[in-house]
């Protein structure tokens, strides 16, 4: 039976194949489909892939193109491959146009740093911090700094360095001046003779040279103290007030006398002037203090006080003295004149003609002494400012008192030309100015008819008053003698020498001046200037 | 005209010589005590029987001095009312005020010429023996 095996059997067989190929083929079919489709998805990829690494070079270029710093880009050699903008701007070289190594552009002192920093980026693969300066085209000498670094391929071998270099030269100069500006600052602080304390809510952050001498305490001691540990208490707190006011901004600064604590105990006056640092917002950040020893001020004003209080006891003293000399030299004198009076009068008869004329003699030259007595003591007390009794004074008035006073021969006319002006004086000064220069004009006329007129002339802030007389008149050389104490011109009783030097000193204590003109044999002028 | 009791204070002998010849040569006769200083006074002036009616001091005088006196005897209840008159060399503002202001009677300056001092003391004494006065 198995030669003849049944055509069912092999028509089934048959089908089974044809199915088996059919599904090969539909297999083989959907494969190829998925194929396809991957073979587009991979192009989609790839082309997304393709723009964003566009997009990334093209981003990265705008960086570096963009970027503040200058970017360059050299080969090993030291040609320059790139530069950004900013290098451009920098150094001034286009390298599309020319060719640029980098090592053309190493100033030359600094060349052997500029080596010996390129080796070692070689061998370390990265650098920072190179500073050096470097020529450039248009700018002439630059200070850069540079970070740098190389670039190596897949075997790991060098094949471009990259560098972003920074311009510092204004930066550098910037901060020399700064620096400069510091040290002179500093300078000034340092020596300065005052002492300086910079201080922090009532803390001690800075001292001087100056203010270290002063108080005895090192630089870093003072640091570790608040002011008040410097401070004499009551003071301290006395002065509180202000503190107060500088923080409350009322006040900017001031200035008190205070005492500061030294190291060893001991005390110290100072001057102290405190100014308010503040924020730009008005807030107290510090205060500065200027310290000025004062006590050697204070010791000197403090002996000056003495010396003006010995010096005024003093020139009591020496006008008590005038006084009471005077005074005492004039007793004899009364007594002499008495005696010689007695003798003349008990023994008259005896007394020859010779004898009763010196007698006459010794009683004028008693008189003339008496005179000089009396001048001496009226020069003593003209030019006391103490005992000025200033008031308004009738000019009028006192020219009349004085020719009531003075002797006035029968020859002789005083007169007053124009109305005298009030004037501000003491009363006693103003008439022994007026009395010493008016008989000094009435006694030295030497005409028949003698004349003194006085006037004025109103000059804004002051008076001019003249006293004219027809008398001797006074030579040349003695316009400034006259004024000197002592310098008589005659022999006269009444003339001691001393009436013109009484009238400078009233006049020095009045700010006035007085000068004459004088024609001998014709008259003199006196001009006496006083303030209104 | 009374005759006056007259206490004269002065140091310097020559003065009181002086008073006295002046005294002596008008005729009158007025009474004078001597006393050459403050304590001298003050010694005489305890006997209350002799209260002078006029007291002529000088200003400047050893030890107690003219102003130091007068103010004791301004202070006395009996004494205040004896005229006291200066006769000094002082023509001192301030002296002259400071008589005044202790309570003088007068202040006479003492002249440098012998006439003219006989002249004041003429008027001085003359004009006090024509004025009442209160009798301790």
């Amino acid at each position: 039976m198995n030669k003849t095996k049944s055509p069912e059997i092999l028509t089934r067989a048959l089908f089974r194949e044809r199915e088996a190929r059919k599904q090969a083929e539909k297999i083989l079919e959907d494969k190829s489909m998925e194929l396809y489709r991957l073979t587009q998805e991979l192009k989609k990829a790839n082309a997304k892939l393709k723009k964003q690494v566009d997009q990334k070079n093209s981003e990265l270029k705008g960086v570096f193109q963009n970027l503040v710093d200058a970017y360059v880009l050299m080969d090993v050699f030291g040609n320059v491959i790139e530069m950004n903008s900013a290098a451009v701007e920098l150094f001034g070289y286009d390298i599309s146009i020319e060719s640029l190594n980098v090592m053309n552009l190493i100033y030359k002192e600094d060349y052997e740093y500029a080596i010996t920093s390129f080796r070692k980026l070689i061998t370390d693969g990265i650098f920072s911090d190179y500073q050096a300066r470097v020529y450039t085209k248009k700018k002439g000498v630059r200070t850069v700094h540079i970070n740098a670094s190389i670039i190596f391929d897949q075997k790991n071998k060098p094949i471009a360095a990259q560098g972003i270099v920074r311009d510092i030269t204004e930066e550098l100069r910037g901060k020399e001046v700064f620096e400069e500006q510091k040290k002179q600052l500093s300078v000034i602080v340092e020596n300065s003779s005052l002492g300086i304390v910079l201080s922090q809510y009532k803390k001690i952050i800075q001292t001087n040279k100056a203010f270290q001498n002063l108080i005895g305490y090192s630089k870093e001691e003072l640091e570790q103290k608040e002011v008040i540990d410097i401070s004499v208490r009551d003071e301290y707190e006395s002065s509180s007030a202000f503190f107060e006011k500088l923080h409350r901004g009322i006040i900017d600064d001031f200035s008190i006398n205070r005492r500061f604590v030294k190291k060893d105990g001991s005390k110290f006056w100072a001057k102290t002037s405190i100014a308010a640092v503040r924020t730009a917002d008005g807030v107290l950040r510090y205060q500065v203090a200027l310290v000025e020893d004062i006590t050697e001020q204070l010791e000197a004003e403090k002996q000056n006080k003495e010396l003006l209080l010995s010096l005024e006891k003093s020139n009591q003293e020496l006008k008590d003295y005038a006084h009471i000399v005077s005074h005492d030299l004039k007793s004899p004198l009364r007594s002499i004149n008495a005696l010689v009076n007695w003798i003349k009068e008990d023994y008259n008869k005896e007394l020859e003609g010779t004898g009763l004329d010196n007698i006459a003699l010794i009683e004028n030259t008693l008189e003339k002494m008496e005179n000089l007595i009396s001048g001496i003591l009226n020069y003593s007390s003209a030019g006391n400012k103490n005992n000025l009794d200033t008031q308004k004074l009738n000019l009028n008035e006192i020219i009349t008192d004085i020719t009531d006073t003075i002797f006035i021969p029968k020859h002789v006319t005083v007169s007053i030309k124009n109305k005298l002006p009030y004037i501000y004086g003491d009363r006693t000064r103003i008439q022994q100015l007026f009395q010493n220069i008016i008989s000094n004009a009435v006694n030295y006329i030497d005409k028949e008819e003698g004349k003194v007129d006085i006037d004025y002339q109103d000059k804004d802030s002051y008076y001019v008053f003249s006293i004219k007389d027809n008398g001797v008149g006074i030579k040349k050389e003695y316009h400034e003698k006259i004024f000197k104490i002592f310098q008589s011109l005659s022999d006269n009783k009444n003339s001691t020498g001393i009436g013109l030097s009484i009238v400078k000193k009233i006049l020095d204590l009045y700010e006035g001046d007085i000068w004459l003109e004088s024609k001998s044999g014709v008259g003199t002028t006196f001009y006496i200037s006083l303030k209104k | 005209m009374k005759t006056l009791s007259v206490l004269l204070i002065e140091d310097d002998m020559i003065e009181t010589m002086k008073f006295n010849r002046v005294l002596n040569s008008l005729e009158l006769k007025h009474k004078v005590t001597e006393a050459t200083n403050g304590e001298e006074a003050l010694k005489i002036l305890k006997d209350k029987n002799r209260i002078p009616d006029l007291i002529l001091l000088d200003l400047n005088m050893p030890k107690m001095n003219g102003k130091e006196l007068l103010k004791i005897l301004k202070d006395d209840p009996v004494l205040r009312y004896i005229p006291a008159i200066i006769l000094s060399t002082s023509n001192n503002h301030q002296d002259i005020k400071e008589c005044y202001e202790i309570g003088v009677a007068g202040y006479i300056m003492k002249p440098l010429k012998y006439e003219e001092y006989t002249q004041k003391i003429k008027n001085l004494l003359s004009y006090w023996s024509v004025s009442e006065l209160i009798k301790g």
